[in-house]
């Protein structure tokens, strides 16, 4: 019996030395995570250092690459077998990873962690699941809103109250179109609203609108969503109806304007959304909250962000949200989890928005982050009322054949506003084209 | 005895030249051949850059013959080699005889050749910001002659000039430096001669510099013609395939099927029928030129 | 006499063809070095002036890595800093390994090509053309799959590789000229027992330095503007090159546009090198060369 006791407890000791001797020499696990906004930069250094203070067994390394390269990048990594550990996902690009099988699906975890998910703003959690699958945890969300310079509004004599409660159809463009024939100007010093208007000869144009794709986030969506409208069936049905006449009509409208002298053409802008407005040569633009530091800090002329205008069924703002997906290839699945985790949590994404470059997908955080904002005298509450407001946001549909879709949108887009395709005709043939590729 | 004491020593000859070459045929067999090999592969299966890759047989090249966004690449690239290489060669051969006439001032070959120290990618982010129609520089320029802008990059009509235009400005001078440098072995009486026969400045050059430098233009325009159809990063910057489709060049028809479009096997596919075309366009020119040698 | 009133009556267009050579060669560097020293709120802002209306050397100061993050992104540039020394020296490294290891063994195969026998030498330089007209996108990837295989990910010599030991353009290039050599001095130390060996570097190499500080030249340069591999298999800061360094001052956003000032700083500061190589060489690429093209 005492020989029992005492091997036990020499075994149990040796036992707890070697585990301490382990867990002492033992080297952090090294998890590798990626983004591509340098921007955000400073903010997950910050998490990363806080998560790491918290968590000394593992260390966290961050890796960069701008947009341009982000995804080839990572591609090409994935086929080598070095892909990132964790990498800030989107969702035009989650279903094709997840039908490839490159991403892990986190349901079981968050269910074993019971991990909240409704302390996110409503629907952002969805958007990452699907089929009972759920590929990752909402992190931020961006919305659409209105760019003003406030300079000009100023000469033209617009008062922000009008700004605030612009209405729009496609029929004669509501208030809106009134306002942006008035922040339109020609050579001669005639606004748009004046008969002596000379569409061809404008030095500032009411509102720049930059050529489209698909989604149209910046350019079209904002209006027609607010007829009614949606691109397809629902968000995870693939039947599109850019042939729709509500949406033709919209279309329209912007054709329209472009020929009154309002909008800018189409050849002016390709190059960016904001090619015309910080030149001054057009007073408006639609633009993403994530820009917000840019046009704060590049325009030497005051900003102020508005709300998108009330169209037939209200206002109407696309939104969309990143997360961070674990790699299929990550060899500490449980750590990956353990940083994503903490990267979902409240106190993290609070900490990001307190940086002041994106919106916290957390509820409690939105407040914390127009309060940073605020403190840099920026007012962005367009963006967070419209993020909060009632139906006011919208998501892309989350589908395959992304690319293809924004390819046949793209080119058709291109071909009306450069004249050479009729709206109702080109939007028909590349409706049929879309829904051709899911069959 | 005899013949078998010649063929040793043809062998070791024969095995010292190998020598010279094997270093080279290392990186040339595992850098170039098999990668080669392995897309020849790789163009008959469906892989999707991150899956596993299945045999299909010919259906890519079967698809690829059918889609007329491929052929609209083919003819889009066409359109640029036609306008970039004759115009890139005749200015790049004016250069060249100014340098002769200068006696090749380094301050000239320095000037000439900064262009094409620049970075692909910034040369092109340059065009952008010179060549934009509201703002950029050169059509304020235009603006100030009294005249309309042009929305170069932005218009199906001027887009792919445009880019010829961008991508001459960034060869001519180092093309002007081979075509110079191969101009070293034609004597200055030759200059001299023509002009006393009363011949003026052209038909000279046309009659006696030109089938002199034959040999140097040769290697000068299958290079630039086999990399102006590889035309790539001007092209996914500056106008990313647009207008419409107007700069939609074969190379960005590759990259957008296996980088975006996940079609691996036929992006493969369309590189190896640009392999061929290329090889077919090559060796022509080779053996056309090879025919109007003079020496 | 004739000849006096040819010059003569030349001469005007010749310098006005000269004047309009430099401008149209030498505007857009200017523009860039230009922009260098412009706010991006000045240049967002569109002014299209010659000289900038509050010049600033801070688009220096931010890529040179001497700001903290929060001025930067005020500035218009992203939070990051970059070492620019560090990466600066890592393309030196790599630029000068690959140019130096490439010359040397594909002037020794260019030799043999050129003037050695051995069976197949015709097929296989045939083959070593070819591969100047592969699509690159065909070898990257196997060629980053075989890299990742040997450990070199992330290495110098991984950047290095596929261009370490010949491309077919050195190859091509370095043919044709040997083929142009006299062959009196190499066929008369062959009778003198030199080998081959001897006779390729005591003989040959020596009287080709113009060809090969030329080769040297364009190699260095191609290799130092080199974005898509290294960026691919050189992220890591400790090997990573300086034209992908640059890269994080392009677009970060999708349909954006790049911090223009620090981009076009980082530009100079990247064109000095290359530039100073090509006036350091350059009078050597240009005299007495006896280029023959093709045989």
């Amino acid at each position: 019996m005492g020989i029992n006791r005492y091997r036990l407890a020499a075994i149990g000791i040796a036992l707890l030395g070697a585990a301490a001797v382990g867990m002492a020499s033992a080297e952090p696990v090294t998890i590798k995570y990626a983004l591509w906004d340098p921007n955000q930069l400073p903010a997950y250094q910050k998490v990363a250092e806080d998560f790491m203070a918290k968590n000394p067994d593992i260390k966290i390394t961050i890796d960069q690459a701008g947009w341009n390269d982000y995804w080839t990048g990572l591609q090409t990594a994935m086929v080598g077998g070095t892909a990132p550990d964790v990498f800030t996902d989107h969702l035009a690009k989650v279903t094709d990873f997840a039908g490839k099988g490159q991403v892990v699906d986190i349901e079981p975890l968050v269910k074993r962690d019971k991990v909240d998910t409704s302390i996110y703003l409503p629907g952002l959690a969805d958007l990452w699941t699907k089929d009972g699958k759920r590929y990752g945890l909402p992190k931020d969300w961006d919305t659409i809103a209105l760019v003003v310079n406030k300079k000009v509004q100023a000469e033209v004599g617009i008062t922000d109250k009008e700004l605030a409660n612009l209405t729009w159809n496609p029929k004669d463009g509501g208030t809106f179109q009134k306002v942006i024939a008035k922040l339109s100007l020609d050579k001669n010093g005639n606004n748009g609203l004046s008969p002596k208007f000379d569409p061809k000869n404008v030095v500032r144009y009411g509102f720049e609108v930059q050529h489209s794709d698909d989604r149209g986030q910046s350019q079209f969506s904002a209006f027609a969503l607010s007829t009614g409208w949606y691109y397809t069936d629902g968000t995870f049905n693939a039947n599109y109806h850019y042939d729709d006449p509500r949406f033709i009509a919209t279309i329209d409208w912007f054709k329209r304007m472009v020929a009154k002298g309002f909008i800018a053409p189409y050849e002016l802008t390709a190059l960016s959304q904001y090619t015309l407005f910080t030149p001054q040569k057009a007073a408006m633009v639609l633009d993403g909250s994530w820009m917000i530091g840019f046009y704060l800090n590049n325009a030497d002329f005051p900003v102020a962000f508005y709300q998108t205008p009330i169209g037939p069924v209200g206002r109407k703002s696309m939104t969309n949200g990143l997360a961070d997906s674990i790699w299929t290839g990550c060899k500490h699945k449980e750590e990956a989890w353990r940083w994503v985790k903490y990267l979902a949590s409240a106190e993290a994404e609070t900490t990001v928005g307190t940086f002041g470059v994106v919106f916290p997908a957390v509820k409690a955080g939105v407040d914390k982050a127009l309060a940073a904002y605020k403190a840099k005298s920026k007012d962005v509450s367009a963006f967070t009322e419209l993020a909060t407001g009632k139906k006011t946001t919208f998501v892309y549909p989350v589908l395959d054949h992304g690319v293809e879709v924004a390819q046949i949108m793209t080119q058709s887009f291109d071909m009306i506003f450069l004249g050479k395709g009729e709206t109702a005709a080109t939007l028909k043939a590349a409706n049929a084209k879309v829904n051709a590729l899911f069959k | 005895m005899q013949g078998s004491r010649a063929r040793r020593r043809k062998l070791r000859d024969y095995a010292s030249s190998l020598g010279f070459i094997v270093p080279s045929l290392i990186g040339f067999v595992v850098f170039f051949a098999v990668p080669l090999f392995r897309g020849l592969y790789i163009s008959f299966t469906d892989w999707d850059l991150l899956g596993k890759a299945h045999w299909v047989a010919a259906d890519n090249y079967r698809r690829l013959l059918a889609d007329a966004d491929f052929w609209n690449s083919v003819l889009v690239t066409f359109e640029y080699v036609l306008w970039n290489i004759p115009i890139q060669t005749v200015i790049a051969l004016g250069i060249a005889l100014v340098m002769r006439r200068l006696k090749s001032s380094s301050l000239l070959r320095g000037a000439i050749i900064v262009p094409w120290l620049l970075p692909n990618v910034v040369a092109a982010l340059l065009a952008l910001a010179i060549l934009d129609p509201a703002i950029g520089v050169l059509n304020e320029g235009i603006k100030a002659l009294g005249l309309r802008p042009l929305a170069f990059l932005t218009t199906t009509e001027l887009a792919m000039p445009s880019i010829a235009g961008i991508n001459t400005w960034k060869f001519m001078g180092y093309t002007a430096l081979i075509i110079f440098t191969g101009m070293q072995g034609i004597p200055a009486e030759v200059d001299e001669a023509a002009l006393i026969d009363g011949a003026t400045g052209f038909t000279a050059f046309r009659k006696i510099t030109l089938p002199l430098l034959r040999p140097v233009l040769a290697f000068v325009l299958v290079t630039s013609v086999i990399g102006s159809f590889q035309v790539y990063d001007t092209v996914a910057i500056a106008t990313r395939g647009g207008p419409v489709n107007a700069t939609w060049v074969i190379n960005f028809f590759i990259y957008k099927n296996a980088f975006e479009g996940y079609k691996m096997g036929y992006a493969t596919a369309a590189s190896m029928l640009l392999f061929l075309l290329l090889v077919g366009i090559g060796f022509l020119q080779i053996k056309l030129m090879r025919a109007g040698e003079s020496d | 006499m004739a000849s006096k009133v040819m010059a003569r009556k030349s001469r005007v267009p010749f310098i006005a063809t000269v004047v309009v050579l430099l401008v149209v060669t030498l505007f857009p560097i200017y523009w860039v070095v230009r922009m260098s020293f412009t706010t991006n709120k000045e240049i967002f802002s569109g002014s299209s002036a010659l000289v900038p209306r509050a010049p600033t050397a801070t688009n220096y100061l931010r890529v040179l890595g001497f700001m903290d993050s929060e001025t930067s992104l005020k500035l218009g540039g992203s939070g990051q800093k970059i070492n620019f020394l560090r990466f600066l020296a890592n393309s030196l490294l790599v630029s000068s390994l690959v140019t130096v290891s490439q010359v040397l063994f594909s002037a020794a195969a260019a030799y043999a090509f050129a003037r050695l026998r051995f069976p197949g030498r015709d097929k296989l330089f045939a083959a070593y053309i070819s591969a100047l007209m592969v699509p690159s996108i065909v070898m990257t990837i196997p060629n980053f799959i075989l890299v990742k295989n040997l450990g070199w990910l992330n290495t110098y010599l991984g950047i290095a590789a596929p261009a370490l030991l010949m491309t077919p353009y050195a190859v091509f290039f370095l043919r044709q000229f040997f083929l142009g050599i006299n062959r009196e001095l190499e066929e008369a130390a062959y009778i003198d027992g030199a080998g081959k060996l001897k006779v390729f570097s005591s003989v040959v190499l020596p009287m080709s330095t113009t060809c090969l500080v030329a080769l040297a030249v364009i190699t260095f340069i191609t290799q130092w503007n080199d974005y898509m591999w290294p960026l691919i298999v050189g992220k890591d800061e400790s090997v990573r090159l300086l034209t992908v360094a640059l890269g994080i001052f392009r677009s970060q956003t999708p349909n954006g546009l790049p911090d223009w000032g620090g981009l076009m700083a980082g530009t100079t500061l990247a064109i000095v090198p290359t530039l100073a190589i090509f006036v350091a060489f350059g009078r050597r690429i240009v005299d007495s060369i006896n280029f023959s093209g093709f045989r």
